[in-house]
């Protein structure tokens, strides 16, 4: 750690040498106007615009019942075999496999793991034609979805399959990036590994030609799930 | 470090590259196709002043405070588990990295898109380790498969066209030829795939450092940066000291003006929050990780009053697509990791005296200064970085050309002291040269004379007593 000293020192004397330091607390970062709009229903028809932006495909605003049968047609609409999800955030995911399961999918549902059996998860997550997860958050002004990963919702559902669906509430679709971190705060971010996803995988290396599905998924499918029989 | 070339190569490679009108399309329709999509964007974001306001206030007073938050940010880091190791010099980092690949018997290394890692050359120490480290980032693959640096900071094959792309595909894969972006991308994925799902050994740069939690951001679009921090097993994260921000709440107001001012996206694809290794009964993610904190330069510069802001940069590459030089000669001319306007100033910076060449290499025309999303106030610090050069802290060794031109001004400088000397010369002048003159300008002149009128047309001396009324012509 001799290191760490030095160049902190180094730092240190460096700034000594500088013009003198602002103080930290008057230059904290000043409040950005922010427009407040408390309507869910423009800010999820906000969120639909910019992920179609972005290359997204907004499936709708539906009903939980509703969203199981979505679910379903779109596994078969994208031509897949295999489905691979995971634990849900709210939403009951059991329902969702069963239905999938009944309608001739295969399912991998991931589950925590053992170091042994990593790779072979992993395996099957990849060789799995569609990845269901469900964002905690959607951001409305880019398009963009906010996941944690957790042991039962590993990062590999929106990266290694070539097709990504999301769900999320729509009292979970906030108006910008800030209103995210802010509501999950400090603890809540590096409490697990968090990713921002706005659109499916892209490049624009060659030529600065847009092309999709670099890495990850080409195409994402996002569904908003709005409970009103409550 | 690698040897710094003379400002002699400089001048060689830069003349070179202008005379390649190829690299010249190539450079132009990526650049101006960029900027389109930035004025596109910031149109619609009317936020944009003050988020860029925001984060030249949060980086700038960052850097004051940088070593507070430094040792913020390893705690935390530590807390979370993650092995901290700061590298004072690139070879300190290099040597970290690869003993630390050794050590693990690592024997598919990735890595995602680093400047950084570029900045220590550490594919190259890895390679003389006998450890190949494949580059995921699909233009930094597809220079790496041509055994070259990359030329842009956020593009770095954008020297390159389609078709010379398809024909190093087809030399290296043995594929049929194509120069279709959709195919060669699909053969990339295919091939980097399967990597990636033996990959034992990531490493990344990193984009922002969060203190107040200890989080690591990546910022990227394709997904390789993700696949590099969880798929291995071992994870090394490369950053400079400047890359720490105090708190999570910072962070948004970079990341509303990153992706627009480098991409012209609204946000990148990804942004990845890593705070430490894996948690128990995880799937993805790695089970041990190393953070190595580079200096290498950088707490000189903040020495530096003036030079000090260099370290805003947020690496957006902004500044290269704007500048008349970089879109000129590209980034291969300027024989430095990081090119263009910031470049100039970073690279004398980090690789020492011999870059000092650099920053003489621009107009000081400020476009640089009006795109930078952090506002760094680049021919300021290019003008200062010269007037360091010629106050001799750092002599230069100019090319010959240079030095003649200074003795040429020096004994023009003790003429001038005769005016009636200069007077009868330039009447002299004036006759003699008024049959060659082409609506007042000469468009060529013999002997030393000739290095002006190569580049521009001089205006033709005219006898001193009738003062001309000479049509306007602007020099070219």
């Amino acid at each position: 750690m001799a290191e760490i000293h030095k160049i902190i020192a180094s730092v240190k004397d460096a700034l000594g040498a500088g013009a003198r330091r602002n103080s930290r607390a008057a230059a904290a970062s000043a409040a950005v106007p922010v427009a407040q709009s408390a309507h869910r229903a423009a800010l999820a028809s906000t969120f639909a615009r910019e992920l179609e932006e972005v290359g997204g495909k907004f499936l709708g605003i539906l009903t939980p019942a509703e969203v199981t049968g979505r679910i379903v047609t779109l596994a078969g609409e994208i031509g897949a075999t295999t489905v691979a999800f995971g634990q849900g955030v709210v939403s009951d995911m059991d329902a969702i496999g069963e239905a999938l399961e009944r309608a001739d999918f295969r399912i991998v549902r991931t589950i925590p793991v053992a170091d042994t059996e990593r790779a072979a998860m992993r395996e099957r997550v990849a060789n799995a034609d569609l990845g269901i997860a469900e964002a905690d958050f959607a951001i409305a002004s880019t398009g963009t979805l906010a996941v944690v990963s957790t042991e039962d919702r590993p990062s590999s559902l929106t990266l290694l399959p070539p097709a990504s669906l999301a769900i999320v509430q729509i009292d979970r679709v906030m108006a910008n990036l800030a209103e995210v971190l802010a509501e999950m705060g400090p603890g809540g971010v590096a409490a697990n590994r968090l990713t921002l996803i706005t659109g499916p995988s892209r490049t624009a290396d060659i030529e600065k030609r847009i092309v999709l599905g670099v890495h990850g998924p080409k195409s994402i499918h996002v569904i908003v799930v709005w409970p009103r029989d409550d | 470090m690698a040897e710094f070339p003379k400002a002699r190569d400089f001048f060689e490679s830069s003349r070179a590259a202008v005379a390649d009108h190829e690299l010249r399309r190539k450079l132009e329709s990526a650049s101006a196709r960029h900027l389109d999509h930035f004025a596109q964007v910031k149109a619609e974001f009317p936020a944009y002043d003050d988020e860029r306001d925001a984060a030249y206030r949060i980086k700038t007073d960052a850097i004051a405070h940088l070593d507070e938050l430094l040792i913020e940010l390893t705690s935390k880091l530590e807390a979370r588990g993650c092995k901290v190791f700061f590298a004072e010099d690139a070879a300190a980092a290099r040597d970290y990295i690869v003993e630390l690949a050794k050590a693990r018997g690592a024997k598919n290394v990735v890595k995602g898109k680093s400047m950084t890692t570029e900045e220590i050359e550490l594919n190259g120490a890895l390679e003389r380790a006998g450890i190949d480290a494949v580059e995921t980032d699909l233009g930094e693959y597809i220079v790496q498969l041509r055994g070259e640096r990359p030329s842009h900071i956020i593009t770095p094959a954008i020297h390159l066209s389609k078709e010379d792309i398809g024909q190093l595909f087809t030399d290296k894969f043995g594929i049929e030829y194509t120069a279709e972006p959709e195919k060669l991308t699909a053969e990339a994925r295919s091939r980097l795939r399967a990597i990636f799902l033996n990959a034992d050994f990531g490493i990344t740069g990193v984009n922002f450092a969060i203190a107040e939690t200890g989080t690591l951001v990546i910022v990227e679009n394709e997904g390789n940066g993700r696949l590099s921090s969880t798929m291995p097993e071992t994870f090394v994260a490369v950053m400079g000291i400047e890359k720490v921000i105090p708190r999570l709440e910072d962070l948004s107001h970079f990341l509303e003006i990153l992706a627009r001012t480098a991409t012209g996206q609204k946000l990148t694809t990804y942004t990845s929050f890593i705070t430490g290794p894996r948690r128990e009964g995880e799937l993805d993610g790695p089970g041990e990780m190393h953070v190595v904190i580079l200096d290498n330069g950088r707490s000189a510069m903040i020495a530096d009053p003036v030079l000090r802001e260099a370290l805003n940069c947020i690496r957006c590459g902004a500044c290269l697509n704007v500048c008349p030089i970089y879109r000129r000669i590209g980034g291969h001319a300027y024989r430095s990791v990081y090119p263009g306007p910031i470049g100039s100033i970073v690279s004398p910076s980090l690789f020492g005296g011999a870059a000092g060449y650099l920053p003489f290499a621009s107009t000081l025309c400020g476009a640089c200064k009006d795109i930078c999303p952090v506002k760094i106030d680049i021919p300021r610090i290019l003008l200062h970085l010269r007037w360091k050069q010629s106050s001799g802290e750092r002599p230069l060794g100019w090319p010959r050309a240079i030095e003649r031109a200074r003795r040429g001004a020096r004994r023009f400088a003790k003429m001038a002291r005769h005016p009636r000397t200069v007077r009868a010369l330039g009447e002299l002048a004036a006759m003699v040269l008024k049959p060659f003159a082409h609506n007042g300008y000469l468009r060529r002149m013999p002997g030393p004379f000739a290095n002006w009128t190569k580049y521009r047309d001089f205006p033709r001396p005219r006898p001193h007593k009738r003062p001309a009324p000479g049509p306007e012509r602007p020099p070219g």
